[in-house]
């Protein structure tokens, strides 16, 4: 304990010292942001998972063809999970002799757990929430049942045997699948009705939807003792499943925030260790002379050990209060775009910014402070006499175990934690290199030079191996903004591209051939852009090489759906745009039917490779074709879509209806009316809603990151300062000599002036070389996403890298430069 | 008593009221009252006193490092006191050397480009042929290459006295040039700077606590707590 007494009372006296203020700032700055950013992702992440329940309308949903078993229901009871469920069923509907195939769900009293409904009571009312269903007797329908069968509200409407009143329109219906083809217009009534209606008979195609709602932990207890027991036609979904309307966005979006965070760390990091490079430096004769007055190294290390446990434990508690103001601060600036219940934030994402604080000072302070250890006693006889530096290995080496460890930490995967690590190492070595290469160039630039810049290519030469140091320092820097910066700008970039200003967001179905051409010109004349209409027939994928389909999926894998219900089969003359093959090739003109492409991700699920036969069945009848082609698609960007793609002919005989998405501007939706009046069989599907839906989540999350790179930017800063200030002491003896030997001040802030700007360019030059190395494989094997280098940066990073360094370099030595220099050599 | 102009004509350094005063956590000091000094050219002047009677306070107020409190200094005509700080340094390139205790080599530098320093600051095309003469002058010329870190204190003083002579400088200021350096050694770094200062015909103004060495110079002044006696 004595130790610490000590300790604190020399950290005390040395508080004026500027290298303890900013290795103060550079931890705290990385504690605040790595809170921040904890804190924050935690919460998103939480709120996006409620988010998420809403659109299952409960936290954990079992799909199924059947029933469930009863001691299944007992378990959930059990586990006290609330239950509700859902039956959804297609259903004809004849009304004032007109007749309309709905889509009929029958919900339980507590529907929906998650999530609400919207209704109307008259087609101008207000929408108004509610978190029920419609009650025993009565029904609600969405308005296009109404005008199809000449009903309004009020008006009974029989579904089987069972007459029901219809009194609301839903305009909203939270867990509305946003599955193209269940797309008749719906009608929602009590499940307490559906007895009595007698609709429901053996046979009937029926999806119940089983919805719990609970704690987490017994969530996923009870996810974990249904999942082995599920039969094939069974299917579980929860909250945590890829949300395929959201395209990745939002995994990659948690990605970056993990990434910048890291970024932030390593920045804050380096600015930490060259503080305490300093402050060992500054402080080998002190401890020289402790030495003599008879501290062991032991003691020593304990001394100092103790002062940067203080200083962690300052900066860190103070950090992670700021962080979570800063959190704070983040969601109330983002607080009109989030839903209005945000979840709250949670302690451990604080606790891991605290001890975040603490790795990074023992990783980047440790190793240039053993060094004090070693200092010899001697030395205050000799004053030249410096202790070793530490093994590089260990300063490296430590700094690179904390950088795998928040990496691992944030994004939980282990590609891109080694992906990082490996390119980033590699990326260290070759920067060595360069950096020792560029040098030498320089080297033999000094004897043809004016006299202010030989000093300044000295300044960075006469110490070959610190100047190395900096500019990797700068490089590292410079590397870990762009790289937020650029991955940021692609992201959002990404995501807009895949959600164009005019993105298709309505689709138009079962528009029979002979009206297609009419509903085409119709679309014209209303200035509505349409894609492509493509024929459709509807069919059901059944055997692969004759072996059927139900043996060869496994029951948890993607391509299970797509084998249990109707496909939308299609045939095309061209490949449709956006669609690449990815292997075999695209039919030519006039070759033979019987062929067909399959879309990448469901051939591989399904294990269909090229030249195998495929049997589908469309309605009672049996076809085999030959897969021509492979093809990989965009799925995001709301087009139609095909998993099947046939040779023109193939389906010819079979029925076959027209499909095709335009987009419909919020002012032109009266448009849907007269279609659906003129085109009573066809149906609209206004996918509108959930577009926005995923603009507002991309366009929170595009703010978010904004605000978190201005973190890396500070840290970066601070390294700036912190390289500078590593030379300081030097530089003041250079210029006090030099200003006595009658130098100009406009001379030293010249030399000053181009020193620094070398450095910044150097570091540029290497930055972009570094950053474009890293940014391709952080896209091409990460983030997923095209890449292509962005010139104009190649251009700015150098001149920025140049112009920071100088303004940095400017500001910290300007007392070299305005100090008379008496005062100057006096403090030598 | 003679004009202003009259001295300055006469008198390489005129120096009158010359005060000096600094704000410390106990209020101002003065390190420095109303000193007048006036030194011909070619004189050599020793400065003696007791420890922190400002004696390097008062060296560098003559030398331009830093500016008084009140007074004025006027080196060779020109004016310290209203001069910035840039215009003193051009003074001090063009007419002032100086040899300091602790050396003040630039640790970076080699000998030969510590001498040719202020030639080059000066734009001077021929620093590194002056300068290896220079250094020649002083008995390293076989040390050109080394920096100080290589050489021996002596060493190091002979440096600075070769770059305090190269510029020629009409006054050479030297703050206890032997304090850091044995006797022996000290002595013959004296005789070299005695015998530099006779070929050159530089005025010294030297500090020192050694009153054989006081007693080599022509005149002595003494500062007691910042007034001269
Ligand atoms: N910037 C300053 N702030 C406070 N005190 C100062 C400052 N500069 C000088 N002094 C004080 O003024 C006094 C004179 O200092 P100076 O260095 O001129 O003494 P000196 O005669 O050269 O002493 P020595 O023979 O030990 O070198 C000292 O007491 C010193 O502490
Ligand atoms: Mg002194």
């Amino acid at each position: 304990m004595s130790h610490f007494n000590l300790a604190l009372r020399l950290l005390l006296r040395d508080r004026r010292s500027g290298e303890l203020t900013l290795l103060l700032l550079a931890l705290m700055i990385a504690v605040t942001s790595s809170t921040a950013i904890s804190l924050f992702a935690d919460r998103l992440q939480r709120t996006m998972g409620e988010q998420a329940a809403e659109f299952l309308a409960a936290d954990l949903v079992i799909a199924s063809s059947e029933g469930l078993p009863a001691h299944w229901l007992e378990k959930a009871t059990e586990w006290h999970l609330d239950q509700a469920q859902t039956k959804e069923f297609p259903s004809v509907l004849i009304e004032n002799e007109e007749m309309l195939l709905g889509s009929i769900k029958a919900v339980s009293e507590n529907y929906p757990l998650r999530g609400y409904l919207k209704i109307t009571d008259s087609d101008y009312a207000q929408e108004k929430s509610v978190q029920n269903g419609p009650g025993p007797g009565t029904a609600w329908v969405e308005k296009r049942v109404l005008s199809a069968l000449k009903l309004k509200l009020g008006d009974p409407l029989m579904v089987g045997d069972k007459k029901l009143i219809i009194t609301r329109l839903i305009t909203y219906e939270t867990d509305k699948r946003g599955d193209f083809y269940s797309f008749a217009p719906r009608v929602m009534m009590n499940d307490a009705d559906l007895q009595a209606s007698g609709v429901l008979q053996p046979g009937s195609h029926v999806h119940y939807y089983f919805q719990y709602r609970g704690d987490p932990k017994a969530l996923t207890e009870f996810k974990r003792w249904i999942k082995p027991q599920l039969n094939p036609s069974q299917r579980i979904m929860d909250i945590h499943d890829d949300r395929p309307e959201l395209g990745g966005a939002l995994s990659r979006a948690e990605r970056y925030l993990g990434l910048s965070s890291i970024v932030v760390i390593l920045i804050a990091g380096v600015a930490i260790a060259m503080t305490t490079r300093r402050y060992t430096e500054r402080h080998f004769n002190a401890t020289a002379l402790l030495r003599c007055l008879g501290l062991k190294r032991r003691d020593i290390l304990w001394l100092y050990g103790w002062q940067f446990i203080i200083l962690g434990f300052l900066a860190s508690s103070f950090g992670c209060l700021l962080g979570w103001f800063v959190q704070q601060a983040l969601f109330h600036l983002l607080r009109g775009l989030l839903p209005q219940q945000v979840a709250s934030p949670g302690w451990s994402a604080v606790l891991f910014g605290f001890i975040t604080g603490m790795a990074v000072l023992l990783a980047f302070a440790l190793p240039p402070l053993l060094r004090l250890k070693q200092v010899s006693p001697l030395k205050v006889l000799r004053r030249e006499l410096e202790p070793l530096d530490t093994g590089t290995g260990l300063v490296y080496g430590m700094a690179f175990s904390a950088i795998a460890f928040f990496i691992e930490r944030y994004t939980q995967d282990f590609a891109m934690t080694a992906t990082l690590l490996g390119s980033g190492l590699i990326a260290l070595l070759v920067l060595g290199l360069m950096i020792y290469g560029l040098l030498r160039l320089i080297a033999k630039l000094v004897p043809h030079v004016s006299l202010s810049w030989r000093f300044g290519l000295q300044g960075i030469l006469r110490n070959s191996k610190a100047s190395v140091g900096q500019i990797m320092a700068f490089s590292i820097t410079l590397v870990a903004m762009v790289l937020s910066f650029t991955v940021r700008t692609s992201l959002v970039d990404d995501w807009q591209k895949h959600l164009p200003e005019k993105a298709p967001n309505h689709f138009a179905l079962n528009i029979f051939p002979e009206q297609q051409p009419a509903f085409k010109k119709e679309m014209i004349q209303n200035g509505i852009d349409s894609s492509q209409f493509y024929p459709v027939v509807r069919g059901r994928l059944v055997k692969i090489n004759n072996i059927p389909v139900q043996q060869i999926v496994s029951k948890d894998s993607q391509g299970e759906s797509a084998t249990h219900r109707e496909l939308s089969l299609t045939w095309a003359k061209d490949l449709p745009e956006e669609n690449k093959i990815t292997a075999g090739k695209w039919w030519q003109e006039g070759q033979q039917r019987g062929l067909v492409s399959v879309e990448q991700k469901l051939a591989k699920n399904l294990k269909i490779n090229l030249h195998d036969q495929l049997s589908f069945t469309i309605g009672s009848q049996q076809m085999n074709v030959t897969v021509a082609s492979i093809r990989s698609l965009e799925w995001d960007t709301m087009k139609p879509n095909f998993y099947m793609i046939f040779s023109p002919g193939t389906l010819d005989g079979y029925p076959s209806t027209f499909l095709t998405s335009f987009y419909l501007p919020e002012a032109q939706k009266n448009v849907l009316n007269d279609l659906v009046k003129k085109y009573p069989g066809t149906t609209i599907l206004e996918v509108d809603r959930i577009l926005k839906q995923v603009k507002t989540v991309l366009l929170q999350l595009t703010k978010a990151i904004n605000y978190l790179l201005y973190f890396s930017l500070m840290a970066g800063f601070s390294v700036l300062f912190a390289a500078v200030y590593a030379t300081l002491d030097h530089r003041i003896q250079e210029g006090a000599v030099l200003r006595m030997l009658g130098a100009k001040r406009a001379f030293l802030r010249k030399v000053h002036l181009i020193e620094f700007g070398l450095l910044g360019l150097m570091a540029g030059l290497l930055t972009i070389v570094l950053s474009e190395v890293m940014l391709y494989s952080l896209y091409t094997h990460v983030m997923h996403i095209d890449y292509s280098p962005n010139y104009g940066l190649w251009l700015l990073i150098p001149f920025v890298g140049s112009l920071s360094v100088s303004v940095a370099g400017y500001c910290g030595t300007r007392q070299v430069v305005n100090k008379s220099p008496l005062t100057v050599l006096r403090e030598l | 008593m003679q004009s202003q102009t009259d001295k300055a004509v006469e008198y390489l350094i005129v120096a009158e009221r010359l005060s000096k005063s600094v704000m410390t956590s106990e209020g101002i000091l003065d390190i420095l009252s109303s000193i007048d000094l006036l030194i011909k050219p070619g004189e050599s002047m020793a400065i003696v006193g007791e420890s922190g009677s400002g004696k390097s306070t008062l060296i560098s107020l003559l030398a331009g490092l830093d500016t008084p409190s009140a007074g004025t200094i006027r080196l060779n005509g020109n004016d310290l006191t209203v001069m910035d700080e840039d215009g003193r340094a051009a003074i001090r390139n063009a007419l002032v050397g100086f040899v300091f205790q602790s050396f003040q080599l630039l640790p970076t530098l080699t000998a030969l480009e510590n001498v040719m320093l202020p030639l080059e600051l000066s734009g001077d095309k021929d620093a590194k042929i002056a300068a290896t003469a220079l250094l020649s002058r002083v008995g390293l010329s076989h040390r050109l290459t080394h920096t100080p870190r290589q050489l021996s204190g002596g060493e190091q003083q002979r440096v600075a006295l070769a770059r305090a002579f190269v510029t020629r400088p009409v006054i050479l200021f030297a703050d206890e040039p032997t304090g850091n350096l044995d006797s022996k050694t000290g002595a013959i770094i004296i005789d070299l700077l005695f015998q530099l200062n006779l070929e050159n015909n530089t005025t010294l103004i030297l500090v020192t606590h050694d009153q054989v060495l006081a007693s080599r110079c022509q005149r002595t002044i003494r500062l007691e707590s910042g007034k001269l006696v």
